[in-house]
């Protein structure tokens, strides 16, 4: 109880500070500026949280070693969620009410996201999504919520627009049942009535299995031509590895969860097994790429031992889109400010992604252009093209 | 007597009744936190620490409450009123029928079976999409105290703080009861509790059953209290803070059970300080717990709060002793 | 005929992942009667260790699975000291919740360390990595290796606690530690060999797969849950029946997973243990001895 009577203490503290700030918009100080993020820093989800947060965090040095934005510097407060819908409220509320900070830039587990934007939409804080994928975020849209993810729908229907344009005709599914596999697996359902055709096979791998060996057989009986992987690369490694093994050689698409084609070719390991495999990307590059050498230098340097990975892409994307609505919100910085900001970016081009952003008040999915890559096996990786889907 | 246990705990709920009139959102919605756990941990302690069945599947009650309670809401239109209560009822029955396989085994066996269970559960989560929404989960409707003159995360709060004094003494008054006792002699020797005529197969059921009903109330306040259900509340890592909160707290002891259930939950929340290192901190803090805390706090609060009593001293003794193995071989070491 | 020829050799594969788990955790329970919940952790450390001395380092295979081996050994006996020793007279659940409280600090420190490195660090295997024909089906041939690798460990150690004088002494520990005590058996001791024994293990198993399953700081959970399963369908103090458990379990999420649906693959598992241990409470290779009073 020791425990219990400090945290009241503590309590009681935290009031008397809040009760004394100035009259500053919350988090705004004449030269500072304090933003929140949160993420799994923990737990199998840090891939989507604190990877971006480490991209976020080495724009805002750049930023601030250039003086920061109308001369205050941009200050990064991190709080984990472990992709837990709980522990992604708490994160948000201590955000909002007790760290008080101006903005918010995450949101990495779906269903973390999801849970917490209740929470989010009544705190009226300007929020920027850097890689929460479900359509539920940002559909219908709150007025504060933004996000620069390509949304679950947009890939989805990307995927099956590729695989009918390269001519598929038997297409199948594989997914992982957990929230984020879930996130895509219903608007790819729904793209598929759209279009008046059904999936030959649709198949369930775990996020981590060691096999695929039945899922490739059923697929092989069902003759699919393509297919579209709803998958991390671990299982989409383990599956294009077991489908080469049984010779099976469809076409097979996956989306940003697998970005990086070279990486991808490594963990399957089995020669030119990867030769039939295109995926989609919301950012442009990939890690390896040399217009990628400034921000792997400051990475590696920042996080000394990390390597540049794609995730760190999405949050460098996400901040820069942050750091242009803050510069366009003015000197005099108000929540609503930052918010109309947001809700009025057009055509912002950023270093890494790979259409332009574009929000509106009323749709605020601001980034709709994936871009396709390929690499052939030993060879180069190639940007095929991209699709821009959506209204 | 100027501390004693009375009053300690008295001090502690006139702070629980008064965090609302200076507790900002997240000071509130962390005081809410810690008194669902307190109701998990009760109700858990008493399955593991008086009844001794190393089960694992609490997690998933916790969810079956939490379902029960959004779902009969959401299909069946019913008012949160009757839905809350009712998915007590529902993890009451589930955990009741989870003593027949209790029956049949006992220690790392039952452990096994309960943690497979706890995996089944979790499939029928992800996996029956026309009634629990699959992985996505879903959002339950707004929940409102009117015509109470409080706003819902106060009026939320208040209920949960009430449910755990009544089902403090409810549990209190179990296991000083005859049934309380059969649990113990359960636990110390199955044998010689059948001997002495105790129905096993009742009192295993009894023990599930009331473990059950706390996790499914306390499920059911959890999923008001996030408005939302998703599967991944319920899975093993809630497991692995429900059981440390008992073993913090004190295994066999009520009040070691509220108190644990406070500092696990605090604790988590100021491991927030140490950004990226929480896994590491919190693997730290419960081998440090299980190491210099044996008994857990509520040894430590008997040897220096002057008066503290606890009724019926059930701390086992002998490790083997507490959780009955099968084989007849020690199981831990004898130095 | 194929297919189904095909489904067993995969779920064999698998299940020999889940056996070499397993056989980490039946060797420590052998001698202590506890579960290690930290063994699937120790799996993905050493694993990482193994990664950064042949992949980052260039060391030769060899050299860096011995050396893997090596770390292993002293972060089991470094467990037993911290975590086991001490408190080896507290009631079980405590005992468990110390072997999480070390899972979670490895967890941690492995993500720290190498896990801004990439999602899913891969392993160059050290077969062939183009796929052979074994009879009428096609393998990995590193999944050869993984069951060649389970085989030997198994036989290694079921023969180390029959023929060396160390494994007598375990295998009297484990009987009865209070009679080994009593000849002269220095029991803590025991309890410290198995505890590295069991993490050196976990290390073998973790260079030899890790081409098959990548490297990543989650993967030890999913497979200490295998591992467990495993090692309690098998009788938990059983090395031929640990082997025994975790092909069971292979196979059956890989027939559930080509005749019913992949959807059930994750669930065959814990039906089967369900099943199993309604009708044999105490696992398949394990016989029931007097009841404890």
């Amino acid at each position: 109880m020791g425990q219990r009577l400090s945290g009241a203490a503590v309590l009681l503290a935290a009031a008397f500070a809040a009760s004394a700030a100035t009259a500053q918009a919350p988090g705004v100080t004449a030269d500072t500026i304090k933003i929140g993020t949160f993420g799994a820093l923990t737990g199998p989800g840090y891939l989507y949280g604190k990877l971006p947060m480490n991209g976020v965090e080495v724009v805002f040095d750049e930023i601030n070693r250039a003086g920061g934005i109308n001369g205050r510097k941009l200050q990064l407060v991190r709080e984990d969620d472990r992709c837990d819908p709980t522990a992604a409220i708490g994160a948000v509320k201590k955000l909002v009410e007790q760290d008080q900070v101006f903005a918010i830039i995450g949101g990495g587990c779906s269903n973390a996201t999801f849970a917490a934007k209740d929470t989010l939409e009544a705190s009226k804080v300007p929020t920027l999504i850097f890689a929460s994928v479900h359509d539920g975020i940002t559909i219908p849209p709150a007025a504060n919520i933004f996000s620069t993810a390509t949304t679950s729908t947009i890939e989805s229907q990307a995927q099956l627009a590729y695989a009918v344009e390269q001519g598929a005709k038997k297409i199948a599914i594989v997914s992982m049942r957990d929230s984020w596999g879930r996130a895509r697996y219903t608007p790819l359902i729904e793209a598929f009535k759209a279009k008046n055709i059904k999936p030959v096979a649709d198949e369930e791998l775990s996020p981590d299995a060691n096999d695929a060996t039945a899922q490739v057989l059923r697929l092989k009986a069902a003759g699919a031509d393509a297919v579209l992987l709803l998958l991390y690369p671990k299982p989409a490694a383990i599956f294009i590895r077991d489908a080469q093994k049984l010779g099976f050689k469809p076409l097979s698409l996956g989306q940003t969860g697998i970005a990086d084609p070279a990486a991808f070719e490594e963990q399957v390991g089995v020669p030119g097994a990867t030769a039939n495999f295109r995926t989609i990307s919301q950012v442009r590059y990939t890690p390896e790429d040399p217009k990628m050498d400034k921000w792997r230098k400051l990475v590696e340097a920042k996080f000394p031992g990390d390597r540049l990975s794609v995730y760190n892409l999405f949050g460098i994307g996400s901040a820069e889109v942050l750091v242009e609505a803050l510069k366009r919100a003015g000197k005099d910085l108000t929540r609503e400010k930052m918010t109309d900001a947001l809700a009025n970016l057009k055509d912002v081009n950023t270093e890494v992604y790979a259409a332009p952003i574009t929000c509106s008040a009323t749709d605020h999915r601001c980034n709709k252009g994936p871009a396709w890559m390929a690499k052939e096996p030993g060879g180069p990786i190639k940007v095929l093209g991209f699709t821009v889907v959506g209204q | 007597m100027p501390f004693g246990r009375r009053n300690v705990l008295l001090a502690l709920l006139a702070i629980g009744v008064i965090v609302p009139a200076f507790a900002n959102g997240y000071q509130l919605f962390v005081c809410n936190l810690v008194a669902i756990y307190i109701l998990l941990a009760i109700g858990l302690n008493i399955l593991v620490g008086y009844a001794g069945q190393l089960a694992f599947a609490n997690a998933a009650m916790f969810g079956i409450g939490a379902y029960a309670t959004g779902l009969l809401q959401v299909h069946l239109g019913w008012p949160f009123w009757a839905a809350f209560p009712s998915g007590g009822l529902i993890a009451a029955a589930v955990g009741t029928l989870l003593a027949l396989p209790a029956l049949r085994m006992s220690g790392l066996y039952l452990a096994l079976s309960t943690l497979a269970f706890a995996q089944a559960t979790q499939w029928v989560f992800l996996h029956w999409e026309n009634v629990t929404f699959g992985a996505g989960g879903f959002k339950t409707p707004p929940l409102s105290f009117a015509p109470l003159p409080v706003d819902k995360p106060v009026g939320l709060y208040y209920l949960s703080l009430v449910l755990v004094v009544l089902l403090y003494f409810f549990g209190r008054h179990v296991v000083t009861s005859r049934i309380g006792r059969a649990f113990v002699a359960v636990r110390d020797s199955e044998v010689a509790a059948e001997s002495l005529g105790i129905d096993l197969l009742r009192y295993k059921a009894l023990a599930f059953g009331i473990s059950g009903f706390y996790a499914g109330v306390a499920g059911g306040l959890y999923s008001a209290l996030l408005n939302f259900v998703a599967p991944e509340g319920y899975d093993l890592f809630q497991m692995i803070i429900q059981k440390s909160t008992i073993v913090v707290g004190g295994l066999g002891s009520i009040a070691g059970s509220v108190i644990g259930a406070s500092i696990i939950i605090l604790v988590l929340e100021l491991l927030r300080e140490v950004k990226g290192m929480q896994e590491i901190a919190f693997g730290a803090l419960l081998v440090g717990f299980v190491l210099f805390m044996r008994g857990g706090l509520i040894t430590v609060l008997r040897r220096y709060v002057r008066g503290w009593e606890e009724p019926l001293r059930m701390t086992p003794r002998d490790p083997t002793g507490a959780l009955p193995q099968s084989e007849a071989r020690p199981s831990a070491a004898d130095k | 005929m194929l297919l189904f020829s095909y489904l067993l050799m995969s779920g064999v594969t698998t299940g020999a992942l889940y056996a070499l788990v397993a056989l980490g955790i039946v060797v420590v329970n052998k001698a202590t009667g506890v579960i290690n919940f930290a063994q699937g952790e120790f799996f993905m450390f050493t694993g990482f260790v193994g990664w950064m001395l042949h992949v980052q380092f260039g060391m030769n295979y060899p050299l860096s699975f011995l050396l893997a081996v090596a770390v292993g050994f002293v972060l089991g006996m470094l467990t037993d000291r911290i975590a086991f020793r001490p408190i080896a007279k507290s009631d079980i659940v405590s005992l468990v919740l110390a072997t999480v409280g070390i899972g979670f600090i490895l967890k941690g420190l492995a993500r720290v360390i190498w896990g801004g490195k990439a999602d899913y660090l891969s392993f160059p295997p050290i077969t062939s990595p183009d796929p052979i024909m074994v009879g009428p089906v096609m393998v990995i041939p590193q999944q050869l290796a993984v069951l060649a690798g389970t085989v030997i460990i198994m036989l290694v150690f079921a023969a180390f606690f029959r023929l060396t004088r160390a494994g007598k002494m375990m295998q009297a520990t484990a009987d009865n530690s209070r009679a080994a005590l009593l000849v002269g058996i220095r029991t803590d001791r025991i309890y410290t060999l198995a505890f590295g024994t069991g993490a050196a293990i976990a290390a073998a198993a973790a260079v030899l797969t890790a081409p098959l399953t990548l490297l990543y700081p989650d993967i030890g959970f999913a497979f200490f849950l295998k591992g467990f399963a495993a090692a309690v369908l098998g009788g938990l103090t059983s090395l031929p029946g640990a082997v025994l458990g975790g092909l069971i379990v292979g196979v059956a999420e890989s027939l559930a997973g080509g005749y019913i649906h992949s959807s059930v693959m994750e669930l065959s598992p814990f039906l089967v243990i369900m099943v199993v241990l309604v009708l044999r409470p105490s696992g398949l290779l394990s016989f029931r001895k007097a009841r404890r009073i």
